[in-house]
């Protein structure tokens, strides 16, 4: 709405020299294509977004009532909490984990679904589930599955004498990261692997068929044809997965709730608990907004490291 | 041709396997979907029920009002994917097929948005929700979600159009079709794939959305399914065979959706890559 | 397909546009500014508890014309959520179902429990309860519900495994703990999960002359007899005599064991029986004791523990007089004593004390109330206190040293106030 209004109104006055006007005019026309997403972005995303940081910079008493400015004070608390190194640690090997096991298990799935075999679409298909099935819904389960007592995991491998007493899984904040990373792939999957899929459909057939007459094995060309080909989508791939997994926060709460205490929290649980269980308004704020520069400079790094601009331009 | 068929049966199986695995954990689901409360906690479990309530289909729809959740649950997705497509769509458009002052910066907003989580951001959402007096309605889960999910669909968006060949529709144009006619008949047509990809990518993020429709709603008619789900597990009980049974009665639809446009989604998600 | 796609999106659009209009009018009431329409956040205890609530409310709004409720239910496991996003965005409702006041009551959040309730309904409360919704020396909140825990016990188990009596004391629990093992079963149900730790280990503290503050009402949660409980506690932890984890473990875990008669003893309140026992295993064969003491010499005390209504300040003080028809209407002694009966809880008013006690195991609790002590929740510190208790108190029994656990709760509670 706005751009218009600005438009008409640098319109009417006279114009000395039409060709400053017609640059303004021009200036303006990428606001009328692009004015919508701005604004959307604008009023629903960067309000809350300040929202954040004025929240970070304030002090709160206990119950939510805000006791004005505080500086760097929720800061300060926050860097002094012993939880957080352990936290900020944990949650690096949660994305770089994830991120890089999902990516191999895609480039495999990539493979097979794209090869011939009957049965193939059902396959799909089935990859697709996980995707359709709300994440919450997919952590809800395995936290059903890996259940101390009544938990299909813990019967299935007693019946294989695997373990010869059920094991508590979700208890142990180790073994609890592994089986929420797990789950945090699975999910990841079906994206991933479909955005890589997509990627071997747009290798050009006769690309392959240099290759074999110029007697390439199969290994030779998959290293030094697919995946090179690939670079595109297993770049789009991993950022979006880099930042979904980073903020990720269904599967934690479902499945452990980030317990006990902070022993399988990552940044988005703790900042989220910081305000709701400890009672640390500004502090979870002030979590958030590092939350936010890590993610960023996360990203930064990665773009950087794969030379984003040149692909962009 | 002699070690064809065994790499197609080595394909075959590791493919079928592959279905398992990424099927069993729903299975399961719908095994524990029909079990009677009182089996739930035997222990160890049971791989069966050993009464098949099927029955847990029916009751299931008088302890929550599933049919409004899903409603609000298609609403919301439906709506702000179409919000972030009518929003996303000239954005992308444009910035793929013009040099102009502030297009790094236009796309660096796009970066940067994609990287908030609503997860951070729930109590300004919801303070923000209060001064535009749309706490507990659906418009305020749209707007959420058409926000932000907005980013990654004109990231997706910008790659598909720029990979179009300028000519085609400099082609079209000189044909007579005009600016828009060229963008209509030419380069959209062949956007499908990428169009598809953001309807799909938004519309799953929508509908899997929690935490904003955890805070910003409180009538139960005005929640998606994602609030109305763990909501059957209370402090005090656990209906965990209802859980199940909404959650695929929730997946089975959105399964269909997807075996109707796999075939576009394959295309179109390459279209983040730009060249 | 693509004519299929657009009728799609066409339907959902006006779908849309009609829920999301016809949303607005009745949404998130309580601004009205006649005052004469309230906002009503109530926990949910079960799956009773929203159709009572929905029934009251269309009987208060039919005997008192031009005067609506709305009613907003929200699950225990996400009120603190709730709550707090609604005090800091200034969108408290007018009544809220809730466990803590003291801190809103600080920060002039509520009014006084004689501003909101007519002098008859406010004396109709048990003094017990109404000590512990002063703040300051003023009554800020109003006593809704109350509990006690009893040590629950499985008699089947305690005959397999040749035990004659209840368990008395600290050292009948692990000696019968042992014979339970023996037995084949789970000792001792303990979680310290972080739903209720608080409660677990007050049950057990207060029996050891342990608590939350000391003789003055200063923090003393790392004082010796705490450490004591909790070495007692991780003692149990460590021989085996618990289930797996008590530091993840919480209470529907274990009460769900316990009803598969898979445990041999486990404290629990007067929910237990009708909300767990009841559903999976009515036949189950178990007795019901008073909470075991550290010294045989002691008299047994029984946690108390308290739920409130909260009434907020809003609108300068327009909605105080719907809020007060609407309480007075509630504490009716029909209404609650319905209450009651129908989520297994014990009174707080004088008059509907009656009304449970013919019930002979709800009895049982209702003897033990007046041993009962209660968590400080009238310190306005307690919820932040409660907060970290609930995350860490478990770890102490696990692999953390209970010392040090203690007196990093203790520094938070004081960093509090």
């Amino acid at each position: 709405m706005q751009h218009v209004a600005v438009k008409r109104g640098a319109g009417h006055p006279p114009a000395p020299r039409p060709s400053l006007l017609g640059r303004i005019g021009r200036a303006l026309v990428p606001l009328l294509w692009l004015g919508p997403s701005i604004v959307l972005i604008a009023v629903v995303v960067l309000w809350p977004v300040i929202e954040m940081v004025r929240t970070s910079l304030l002090k709160f008493t206990s119950s939510g009532t805000s006791l004005g400015f505080h500086g760097t004070g929720d800061f300060t608390d926050l860097f002094a909490e012993s939880d957080l190194v352990p936290v900020l640690l944990r949650t690096l090997v949660w994305v770089v984990g994830i991120v890089i096991v999902t990516m191999v298990l895609s480039l495999a799935l990539g493979q097979l679904l794209n090869a011939r075999f009957p049965g193939r679409r059902a396959v799909r298909w089935a990859i697709i589930v996980p995707w359709a099935a709300s994440v919450l819904m997919t952590a809800l389960i395995w936290r059903w599955m890996l259940d101390n007592y009544s938990g299909l995991i813990n019967r299935v491998l007693l019946d294989l004498h695997v373990i010869d007493k059920p094991v508590n899984w979700l208890a142990h904040p180790h073994q609890a990261m592994v089986w929420m990373m797990a789950v945090a792939v699975f999910v990841s999957l079906p994206f991933t692997s479909f955005v890589i899929l997509a990627g071997l459909q747009t290798i050009p057939a006769d690309v392959y068929e240099a290759a074999r007459v110029d007697g390439a094995g199969p290994l030779r060309t998959y290293f030094g044809i697919t995946l090179p080909l690939l670079r595109p989508a297993v770049l789009i791939a991993s950022i979006i997965n880099v930042i979904n997994v980073f903020n990720s926060f269904p599967i934690i709460w479902a499945m452990t709730g980030g317990g006990p205490a902070h022993a399988t929290d990552t940044t988005t649980t703790y900042m989220y608990k910081l305000a709701f269980n400890d009672q640390h308004i500004g502090e979870s704020g002030a979590m958030a907004v590092v939350n936010f520069l890590l993610v960023l400079v996360m990203v930064l790094v990665y773009l950087r490291a794969a030379r984003w601009r040149e692909e962009v331009r | 041709m002699k070690r064809r068929p065994l790499r197609v049966v080595l394909l075959t199986a590791v493919g079928w396997l592959v279905a398992l695995v990424f099927l069993a954990p729903y299975l399961q689901m719908f095994l524990t979907s029909l079990k009677p409360e009182r089996e739930l906690n035997k222990s160890p479990g049971a791989y069966l029920p050993d009464h098949w309530q099927w029955n847990n289909y029916v009751d299931v729809w008088k302890h929550a009002p599933i049919w409004t959740n899903m409603r609000v649950s298609l609403v919301v997705a439906g709506v702000a994917t179409v919000v972030t497509l009518v929003c996303a769509m000239p954005a992308a458009y444009y910035s793929a097929r013009n040099r102009f002052r502030g297009r790094g910066a236009f796309l660096l907003l796009i970066l940067v948005t994609q990287m908030f989580a609503p997860t951070s951001l729930v109590v300004g959402i919801f303070r923000e929700m209060v001064a535009l007096n749309l706490t507990d309605t659906l418009l305020a889960l749209i707007l959420v979600n058409a926000a932000f999910n907005l980013p990654f669909c004109v990231w997706i968006l910008h790659g598909y159009f720029s990979s179009i060949p300028k000519e085609l529709e400099e082609a079209a144009f000189l044909d007579g079709a005009g600016r828009v006619g060229a963008l209509f008949r030419v380069t959209l047509p062949i956007s499908v794939p990428g169009v598809v990809t953001a309807v799909v990518y938004t519309f799953i993020s929508a509908w899997n959305e929690f935490i904003v429709a955890l805070t910003v709603t409180s009538s139960p008619n005005r929640q998606p399914l994602t609030v109305a789900i763990p909501s059957f597990i209370t402090q005090y009980q656990e209906h965990w065979q209802y859980l199940f049974a909404t959650s695929l009665i929730a997946i089975v639809p959105v399964v269909i959706l997807f075996v109707f446009i796999e075939r576009y989604l394959i295309g179109g998600l390459t279209a983040g890559s730009v060249k | 397909m693509k004519r299929h796609l657009t009728g799609a999106i066409a339907a959902g659009l006006t779908v849309a546009l009609g829920v999301s209009g016809c949303g607005k009018g009745s949404s998130s009431g309580g601004d009205d500014s006649d005052g004469k329409t309230i906002k009503f956040v109530a926990a949910i205890y079960d799956d009773n508890t929203k159709p009572f609530w929905d029934a009251l409310i269309k009987d208060f709004e039919a005997k008192n014309s031009g005067y609506k409720v709305n009613l907003e239910m929200v699950d225990w496991t996400q009120m603190d959520a709730k709550v707090k996003t609604y005090v800091q965005t200034k969108q408290v409702p007018d009544i809220l179902n809730y466990n803590s006041f003291s801190d809103f009551a600080r920060d002039g959040l509520l009014y006084k429990a004689s501003e909101v309730v007519s002098p008859g309904t406010l004396s109709d409360f048990t003094p017990t309860f109404v000590e512990q919704a002063k703040y300051n020396g003023e009554q800020y909140t109003l006593p809704f519900i109350s509990s006690a825990r009893l040590m629950f016990y499985n008699k089947d188990l305690f005959k397999k495994a040749g035990i004659a009596d209840p368990p008395k004391t600290w050292a009948d629990i692990k000696t019968d703990a042992q014979k339970v093992k023996k037995a084949g079963a789970i000792g001792y149900g303990l979680p310290l999960g972080p739903e209720e730790a608080q409660a677990e280990f007050f049950s057990w503290a207060m029996n050891d002359n342990g608590g939350w503050v000391d003789a003055s009402g200063k923090w003393a949660i790392n004082q010796p007899a705490n450490v004591d409980t909790l070495n007692f506690l991780k003692d149990l932890n460590k021989s085996g005599l618990t289930q797996p984890n008590p530091e993840s473990t919480d209470r529907k875990t274990v009460f769900n064991q316990f009803a598969q008669g898979k445990v041999g003893m486990a404290i629990g309140g007067p929910f237990t029986k009708a909300g767990f026992i009841t559903p999976a295993n009515p036949n189950l064969n178990f007795g019901v004791t008073s909470l075991p003491v550290k010294n045989a010499s002691s008299q047994p005390n029984t946690l108390g523990v308290m739920d409130v209504l909260d009434a907020f300040k809003k609108n300068g003080g327009k909605n105080k007089e719907a809020v007060r028809k609407f309480l007075d209407f509630f504490y009716q002694k029909e209404n609650v004593s319905r209450f009651l009966s129908k989520e297994g809880f014990l009174p707080t008013t004088k008059s509907a004390g009656d009304a449970l006690s013919s019930d002979p195991y709800m009895k049982q609790f209702v003897d033990a109330l007046p041993t009962s002590k209660f968590a400080p929740t009238s310190n306005p510190a307690w919820s932040a206190v409660a907060g970290a208790v609930k995350q860490s108190l478990g770890t102490s029994v696990a692999d953390k040293d209970p010392k040090k656990v203690l007196d990093d709760i203790q520094q938070t509670a004081q960093k509090a106030g």
